[in-house]
């Protein structure tokens, strides 16, 4: 029982990371259509602050943490305004290359200018310590983890309902030409929601730098891949569909560590993304399906 | 004149402008071969056809990408199949002895030779492409895209765990190396006609047209799974045929090259010269690849007398990262959009 329990903490703690991201991704689509696979960069752009915090002395947790991920809103909406503003009007395969490409050039620019190597950060590891719960050991991590998950979502769900932009958010994921024909202007409804996608991996972020310790490059491509997964699983541009995804492949990941015997170790991944393209098999468009009708988005 | 007779004129001349673009686009790839062997040195041997891999690579994406429009990210993975069956068939007995001797089935008591082997590797890869084929099909958009963004993790863990069949991580060496710049010249030219003729087929323009409208080609009474399908399994083959080449040539694989980079690499390649055409594939690959050259020799940090540029590491990604980007806002259709090679010197430009 006790290991039962176990594990499903383990998977909740995964899986509320996977929901962090895959929201993030989730929130961008349904509004304009962009698979934004860059969004990974926003947890490395949030990793290498962290670097230059530390590196100028300021190694204070609360000041590094608060940069790392003013920084990867700060990029996030930058990143909109740069590259995927000339695509916003085009087909979802257009986007999807175009973030290739932004992830590729922000990956090489810290490979350039900061190091291929990984470079350590341990001032975060003071919010990872054991805690021993009558047999059940979790990491204090894991609680921060999936406590903030459940803080974040409730308080966009709170955002997209009861704030003016966020209702013209929701709109906009079902028919931006009438938000726009309402007045509301479509430039602000789109950075917002790249502010919000970027605030979301930089929460991430946060949590991923106190597991790891270090950054490289191509940290945060992993993660999204995850996330990318969870996203299109539950329902690509849903919401509720983001987060069940990310829940549901984080139980996934955790139920093949548990089954699968040690020397299969290395075939986890093969193991979860054949469940995940099964499962796509199964509901093409994903679990939870967006609306279908959408708007023209021109 | 009777319709049936002006359709059947119509597909003729498309098919013949096939051939004549087909035949225009060998005449430049052989060019460019030959002026390598009579000019080039040796290393310039290896780049060219390293280059030539790439290109077979970017055409048999083409192929199920530009016709069905789905964007695919499993091509490396098959490109990987075909190399690995074929090494296993091709290699020494003696050689599989010391390199793989844990191998199941039998797998490192035969030699093959190589043509046999190539077949085998082609079938196997074709097999495997069928079986995936027939869920990939179904979806279309980003479901399509991720189940192959699926499978190229698939194969990859599979490359890597198996390390009594692929050697994971390291090198599974002992190929013989029969190939030169020549044969892959030749293999090259067979699959520009093969890419192209089947663009310019029945079943590429029905498949094109579904491309543009799936609702409006299935009310004309196109079969688009089916047709998928065909595209898919086409593309695989052709892929084989590249890891083929590049096993034959190298005499040592890995499975690290059959992987994301390689993927990014290819398909930066397909989206610049265009993805809509066999041309945009053949002038893409020359242009990365010669421009890749050209930003390597740069990222090694060369000495021009008065500066002496340092290393740059990841110059090289950039700029790749740079031209999907810039080609995708400002020429989303890549550099020939719908044109291909003949309709260049025709008088219609349309």
């Amino acid at each position: 029982m006790d290991y039962v329990i176990q594990q499903s903490l383990n998977a909740l703690s995964f899986g509320a990371e996977y929901a962090l991201l895959a929201l993030g991704l989730a929130i961008v689509f349904s509004i304009m259509g962009l698979v934004n696979f860059a969004h990974g960069d926003m947890i490395a752009v949030g990793g290498y602050t962290m670097v230059a915090f530390v590196a100028m002395t300021l190694g204070n947790p609360l000041i590094v943490i608060f940069a790392a991920v003013l920084m990867a809103v700060l990029a996030s909406v930058t990143l909109e305004r740069v590259a995927f503003r000339p695509v916003r009007y085009a087909d979802p395969t257009t986007g999807l290359l175009t973030a290739f490409g932004v992830s590729m050039v922000i990956q090489n620019l810290f490979l350039l200018f900061v190091s291929p190597r990984p470079i350590a950060v341990t001032t975060l590891y003071f919010l990872d310590w054991p805690i021993d719960l009558g047999g059940i050991s979790i990491s204090s991590l894991q609680i921060f983890e999936t406590m903030t998950t459940v803080i974040a979502i409730t308080l966009l769900v709170l955002f997209l309902k009861r704030s003016t932009l966020g209702l013209a958010m929701r709109a906009a994921s079902v028919d931006f030409e009438m938000v726009r024909l309402m007045g509301i202007k479509a430039n602000r409804v789109v950075a917002m929601a790249f502010a919000v996608s970027g605030l979301l991996a930089g929460i991430a972020c946060v949590f991923i730098m106190a597991r790891r310790g270090s950054v490289d490059p191509t940290m945060g491509f992993n993660p999204v891949l995850k996330a990318f997964v969870a996203c299109v699983v539950g329902g690509f541009g849903s919401l509720p569909g983001a987060v069940l995804g990310g829940f549901l492949l984080g139980a996934v990941e955790v139920g093949m560590l548990v089954i699968l015997p040690q020397s299969y170790g290395g075939m986890k991944d093969a193991f979860v993304f054949g469940i995940i393209a099964l499962i796509l098999v199964w509901r093409p468009d994903g679990i939870l399906t967006p609306p279908a009708e959408k708007g023209d988005k021109i | 004149m009777s319709r049936p007779l002006l359709n059947a004129l119509h597909l003729n001349s498309g098919q013949r402008s096939g051939l004549v673009g087909a035949a225009l686009l060998s005449a430049i790839l052989v060019l460019i071969g030959l002026m390598v062997m009579w000019f080039g040195e040796r290393y310039h041997l290896r780049i060219v056809y390293s280059a030539y891999v790439n290109l077979l690579v970017v055409l048999g994406l083409q192929v199920f990408m530009g016709n069905a429009k789905i964007t695919n990210l499993s091509h490396s993975a098959f490109m990987g199949i075909g190399a690995y069956a074929a090494a296993i068939c091709v290699t020494p007995v003696q050689i599989k002895a010391m390199s793989l001797p844990n191998a199941p089935w039998g797998l490192n008591a035969f030699q093959l030779d190589p043509v046999t082997s190539a077949a085998i590797a082609i079938v196997v890869t074709g097999l495997i492409a069928l079986v995936v084929g027939l869920l990939i099909v179904r979806l279309s958009g980003i479901g399509a895209t991720i189940v192959t963004l699926a499978l190229l993790v698939i194969v990859h863990s599979i490359f890597l765990h198996r390390t009594d069949i692929f050697k994971g991580k390291q090198a599974f060496f002992g190929i013989p190396k029969i190939f030169d710049l020549t044969s892959i010249l030749i293999v090259t030219v067979i699959v520009i006609f093969v890419a192209r003729l089947f663009r310019e087929s029945r079943w590429g323009i029905r498949l094109r047209a579904s491309s543009d409208d799936e609702v409006g080609a299935r009310a004309m009474g196109v079969d688009v799974f089916r047709l998928r399908l065909v595209a898919w399994v086409l593309g695989a083959v052709i892929l084989a045929v590249a890891g083929i080449c590049y096993a034959y040539f190298l005499g040592t694989i890995s499975a690290r090259p059959f992987y994301f980079t390689h993927v990014f690499l290819t398909l930066a390649m397909l989206i610049l010269g265009g993805m809509r055409t066999v041309t945009g594939a053949v002038l893409g690959t020359i242009l990365i690849s010669f421009g890749l050259e050209g930003v390597r020799w740069i990222e090694t940090g060369p000495d021009f007398g008065l500066v002496d540029l340092p290393e740059l590491l990841g110059l090289s990604g950039i700029a790749l990262g740079v031209v999907i980007v810039a080609t995708m806002a400002l020429r989303p259709g890549g550099i020939m959009g719908n044109r291909e090679i003949e309709m260049l010197f025709s008088r219609r430009q349309d």
